[in-house]
């Protein structure tokens, strides 16, 4: 790596003991990985489990840490093996509640929503049907690009697959969702029945 | 629409998509979970991960000192200490030759033998020879003689 990222060094200082630069790589970073971890999981109590255990692990491998990517390339790998050791642990109670992980996300409080503007919550809540109902990889895609910013190459490191992968995934998963986005179709008109006497 | 250009107009950036993605993305991380995550970090902090060689290397270091001190100290002194009373105050009495009988001197260079003080036990049987050359021995180190003549 030619120039380090300001999170990179931050994680160098932190390495080297400055508690300080760990809570300004906590705060840059929880948001993102937060919201990535909620909506791969979409269970609200498991998503904290793995935020607390993804950060236990950067804690506990700091010594270890070498700035060979950009910091987040490095935070969420760790996420995405968190995440895969989940669906691991969880494939047969997943499956069992299937209705759960079908419901849209129940985590938005609704304070957090505009107020007065049914159509656009209607809109959103209709894009995050359609990112649930994304394949886990696709949607991982979309969310890394989304919530860090990376490039696809950056997307393929993350998740241990070649870049084409890593393309694919995110291009059928951006088509899918667009499709969300478009206005639902309106029913046929019927002529209005007149009726003469 | 093409699927490739999809993707490319998307990773421009500031796509329909990622504006109607980001302006629901209000959701945060819960306080209580901030707190959890940064207490931890902070004890973490507290037990440096430089600790673990450094005590790696001192226990290391204990255990060499302790295998050294149980190989070399106290079994020398323990050694020492398990030689026959007989035999530690035959070393530290040098009787003169003459006053010795050849029997009493043949059974401390044995008890030197059998307390495993081999060295000594030969020295002292040069002495012996010295002190009585014409002394014979039936078997060489052992205490069993039959002597030539009478002195």
């Amino acid at each position: 790596m030619d120039a380090l990222d300001d999170d990179a060094r931050l994680m160098l200082l932190y390495r080297d003991g400055d508690g300080h630069a760990f809570a300004a790589l906590y705060a840059r970073h929880k948001d993102p990985l937060y919201r990535y971890l909620l909506r791969q999981v979409r269970n609200a109590g498991a998503a904290a489990d793995l935020f607390q255990e993804v950060w236990s692990r950067l804690v506990a491998t700091r010594g270890r840490y070498e700035p060979r990517a950009k910091f987040a390339t490095y935070l969420f790998h760790i996420a995405h093996n968190c995440t895969i050791d989940f669906f691991r642990r969880n494939k047969h109670s997943t499956r069992s509640n299937t209705a759960d992980v079908q419901s849209p996300e129940p985590e938005v409080p609704e304070y957090q929503r505009p107020d007065g503007m049914a159509e656009f919550v209607e809109q959103q809540s209709a894009l995050l049907a359609a990112l649930g109902e994304l394949p886990q990889e696709q949607r991982e895609a979309f969310l890394l690009h989304e919530e860090t910013g990376l490039t696809i190459d950056d997307i393929a490191r993350v998740t241990d697959v070649p870049v084409e992968t890593a393309k694919s995934r995110l291009r059928y998963a951006i088509r899918k969702l667009k499709k969300s986005l478009l206005p639902a179709p309106l029913p046929d008109a019927r002529p209005l029945r007149t009726r003469t006497i | 629409m093409d699927p490739h250009d999809d993707l490319d107009e998307y990773l421009r950036g500031n796509s329909a998509l990622s504006r109607q993605y980001h302006r629901e993305a209000a959701t945060v991380t819960p306080h209580a979970l901030d707190r959890r995550v940064l207490g931890a970090a902070r004890g973490a902090q507290r037990r440096s991960p430089y600790l673990a060689p450094l005590a790696f290397a001192a226990s290391v270091l204990l255990s060499v000192a302790l295998v050294l001190a149980i190989a070399f100290g106290p079994q020398r002194i323990k050694r020492a200490d398990s030689t026959p009373h007989v035999v530690r105050a035959a070393a530290r009495v040098v009787v003169p030759a003459h006053v010795r009988e050849p029997s009493v001197w043949l059974a401390d260079i044995a008890a030197l033998r059998r307390a495993g003080r081999s060295s000594d036990a030969d020295a002292e049987l040069l002495r012996f020879r010295s002190a009585y050359p014409n002394y014979r021995f039936t078997e060489l180190g052992t205490a069993t003689r039959v002597p030539v003549d009478s002195e």
